[in-house]
């Protein structure tokens, strides 16, 4: 079975219907990248996999647990996705080591020791491992996001969800960000990304998803999609991104 | 259990003990309320007793009598109130018998036989009734000088204003806001002898009884007994030397006080203990309702953010309703309206009464800005606690929380200072708190501008240590 499967997705805000029935399903191991044009609800669609967002309509399966289904515990789905977001929102008042602790610790999955080794073993991995007791505001923005991909990663969710997570950067920091990011990539992660780095979603993504207007345009192997654009919609996208 | 839960059961505790204790007061000792300025019928003398003809003739009664009772020194007003809500067994103020309170008590036999007298400044050019048209009289409400004056407003054309105390009566005389004051002859003339700069220039009029006053129907015994003590005091003349004593000798005489004692100093040592005892009673007010208030607060604040429409509309609803209700109105609700609304003699003890005023009135308006800090924290914080598998609460708890209250602690701090001052307004309760305890030092030594120059200054003294604190929490927080 899929890791991920939704069906007819469909989020209005009151008159406004935001997304207008999408259908998509994620393997394990698959990493897909969503591009798309601002507004075309492909945040929306991201934050209703870990129910931020109420669905108006439609279904959504994520390993095995129906997040429509009134039974379903949402804390225990939530902990198996990551979520990293574009303005990182670490928590102010800890240091970088409680961010990425509070979680494990307060759910009981590890111990305080086990929670702080494990803790020094993912901010080596993103390339912090000097910055454990520092606070959040006196790191740059790449740094942040980095400690906030570790704090999602301290859960050892089954997927990673990203939104935007390099939009808020400055240009210099979003290669450390994206290193990281192919590093779990390359470590097997199922992971769905909404991005606008066309580089990261060529080289890394295993398919593109194109979104416009609450729909999916289109979706196929980063190749297919980059190089031969089937729909007006995503060639007049793309003509736009690229040649910016 | 943590300290601060340690504390919350320590508070609801005492609150529990109190509120026993309030209901199983013993049946046999009656409470007699009597008011606190009114010498010399009563007032407090030095050391917090208080003195004077009433609290004489009914201490003498008692004796005779075996009654037992114990007095209840509150503002005039207050006492008349709460003799009507059954919350006191008699009055003795140097109350006027009059038609209309006959309908609501039972008056002893008359013991003391009073006029109404007109007082002017000492240099005021007003000699009679007709001299006041067009003028500002001050009145004392619920006094006979009150009704008789007003019952001659519009015959001789001046405006009336309305005071909850002689003192304050005497001074805007004296300060010429109001041209004439109307008062009970013994009163008015026992304080022109005591040093204010009034003078009488009017005979006495209506002449009207004082009585000693219970409820309606109730406490028949009591009154029989009152009656009964008071034929026996007048006839071994007991009654005479006590009015005598009274009438014709000054506050000095009475008090202990001093000339050399009216200095600042002099004044400030002299009433240490008084003062000390109010200013005690306005920390243990101020400090047990801050800490209620800001449970109260806390929770209204938690209710207000809550997901789901209920919660904040009970949150609003009890921040709209307590913070839209004055101070004093509340207090004289919850102190006198709410055992009247209950009735089978409940009754709530005036420091209870105003400790849970100030839980309701500063507690919505802490509910209120804790609410507010709650928003001011990100949206996106609760998201990423959620995203993490946090249930609301522990998101709540460890990530919410920590954030709005560092947001919060400016206001904080201006609410203690609020919470502070506001206990003042608990004197109309009979609180004898440290403004209360103002008003009743100045009440037998009519030294009004350096006593409430000592208050105001103990309360500035205060406020400015309680900011350091609040400054120095603050730093160790950031």
């Amino acid at each position: 079975m899929a890791k991920v499967i939704v069906k007819d997705l469909h989020k209005s805000y009151g008159d406004n219907e935001v997304l207008k029935g999408l259908n998509l399903e994620v393997e394990d191991n698959e990493v897909v990248c969503m591009i798309g044009p601002s507004g075309s609800g492909k945040s929306t669609f991201l934050r209703c996999l870990n129910d931020l967002e109420v669905p108006t309509q439609g279904q959504i399966v994520i390993s095995g647990y129906d997040l429509s289904d009134k039974g379903t515990n949402i804390n225990l789905v939530r902990e198996n996705i990551g979520m990293v977001f574009q303005h990182f929102n670490l928590f102010p008042h800890l240091s970088v080591m409680q961010n990425i602790t509070l979680a494990p610790v307060q759910l009981k999955k590890e111990s305080k020791e086990t929670a702080d080794t494990t803790a020094h073993e993912l901010l080596k991995t993103v390339g912090l491992a000097d910055k454990a007791d520092a606070m959040p505001n006196s790191l740059s923005g790449g740094q942040q996001q980095r400690v906030a991909i570790a704090r999602a990663l301290a859960m050892k969710p089954k997927i990673m969800l990203f939104d935007e997570p390099t939009s808020a950067l400055d240009p210099e920091m979003v290669g450390d960000v994206l290193d990281v990011m192919k590093k779990l990539a390359a470590g097997g992660m199922t992971m769905i990304v909404v991005t606008h780095e066309m580089g990261f979603a060529k080289e890394v993504a295993d398919r593109v998803v194109f979104m416009a207007d609450g729909l999916i345009q289109e979706s196929g192997k980063p190749d297919d999609v980059f190089d031969h654009p089937k729909s007006p919609r995503l060639q007049d996208f793309l003509n736009k991104v690229i040649n910016v | 259990m943590k300290k601060w839960q340690v504390a919350v059961v320590m508070v609801l505790a005492t609150l529990g003990s109190w509120f026993a204790f309030a209901s199983t007061a013993q049946a046999k000792t009656y409470t007699i309320a009597t008011d606190t300025t009114f010498a010399p019928f009563e007032f407090q003398a030095k050391g917090g007793k208080y003195k004077g003809i009433d609290i004489d003739i009914l201490n003498a009664i008692a004796k005779k009598e075996n009654i037992n009772y114990k007095l209840k020194a509150i503002s005039f007003g207050a006492a008349v109130q709460q003799l009507s809500a059954n919350q006191v067994d008699g009055v003795i103020a140097g109350m006027n018998v009059t038609p209309e309170r006959k309908q609501t008590f039972d008056f002893s036999d008359a013991y003391y036989t009073s006029g109404v007298v007109m007082a002017v400044a000492k240099d005021s050019s007003v000699k009679n009734f007709k001299d006041l048209k067009g003028k500002t009289v001050a009145l004392k409400t619920g006094t006979a000088g009150a009704t008789y004056a007003k019952s001659i407003e519009s015959k001789y054309g001046f405006k009336i204003k309305y005071f909850n105390d002689s003192n304050n009566m005497y001074n805007d005389v004296k300060v010429g806001n109001s041209a004439a004051c109307f008062e009970d002859y013994p009163v008015m003339s026992y304080g022109i002898k005591n040093g204010i700069a009034l003078k009488i220039v009017s005979k006495q009029y209506e002449a009207g009884d004082y009585g000693f006053a219970v409820k309606k129907g109730k406490n028949a015994e009591l009154l029989k007994k009152f009656n009964a003590g008071l034929k026996a005091i007048k006839a071994d003349g007991q009654y005479k030397k006590i009015v005598d004593k009274y009438l014709h000798s000054s506050e000095s005489s009475l008090t202990g006080e001093t000339a050399s004692s009216r200095t600042f100093v002099g004044l400030f040592t002299q009433n240490l203990g008084t003062i000390g005892n109010g200013l005690w009673m306005t920390l243990e007010l101020t400090v047990i309702s801050i800490i209620l208030a800001t449970v109260m607060g806390m929770i209204l604040g938690v209710l207000g953010v809550m997901p789901g429409k209920l919660g904040p509309a009970i949150s609003s609803t009890i921040i709209y309703i307590f913070r839209g209700m004055p101070l004093m109105v509340l207090a004289f609700f919850i102190y006198i309206g709410f055992p009247d609304l209950i009735g089978h003699g409940f009754k709530i003890p005036a420091f209870i009464a105003g400790m849970i005023t100030l839980m309701l009135n500063e507690g919505a308006y802490t509910g209120a800005f804790v609410k507010g800090g709650f928003q001011a924290v990100d949206n996106g914080q609760m998201e990423a606690a959620r995203s993490l598998g946090l249930p609301y609460w522990t998101a709540m708890r460890k990530v919410i929380m920590p954030q709005g209250i560092r947001i919060m602690i400016p206001s904080f701090i201006n609410q203690f200072i609020i919470t502070l001052k506001d206990t003042s307004i608990l004197s109309v309760i009979g609180i004898v708190e440290l403004t209360q305890t103002g008003t009743l030092i100045i009440a037998r030594n009519f030294e009004g501008f350096k006593i409430w120059l000592m208050i105001a200054i103990i309360y500035l003294v205060i406020i400015t240590l309680l900011t350091w604190l609040s400054n120095w929490v603050q730093r160790r927080m950031s």
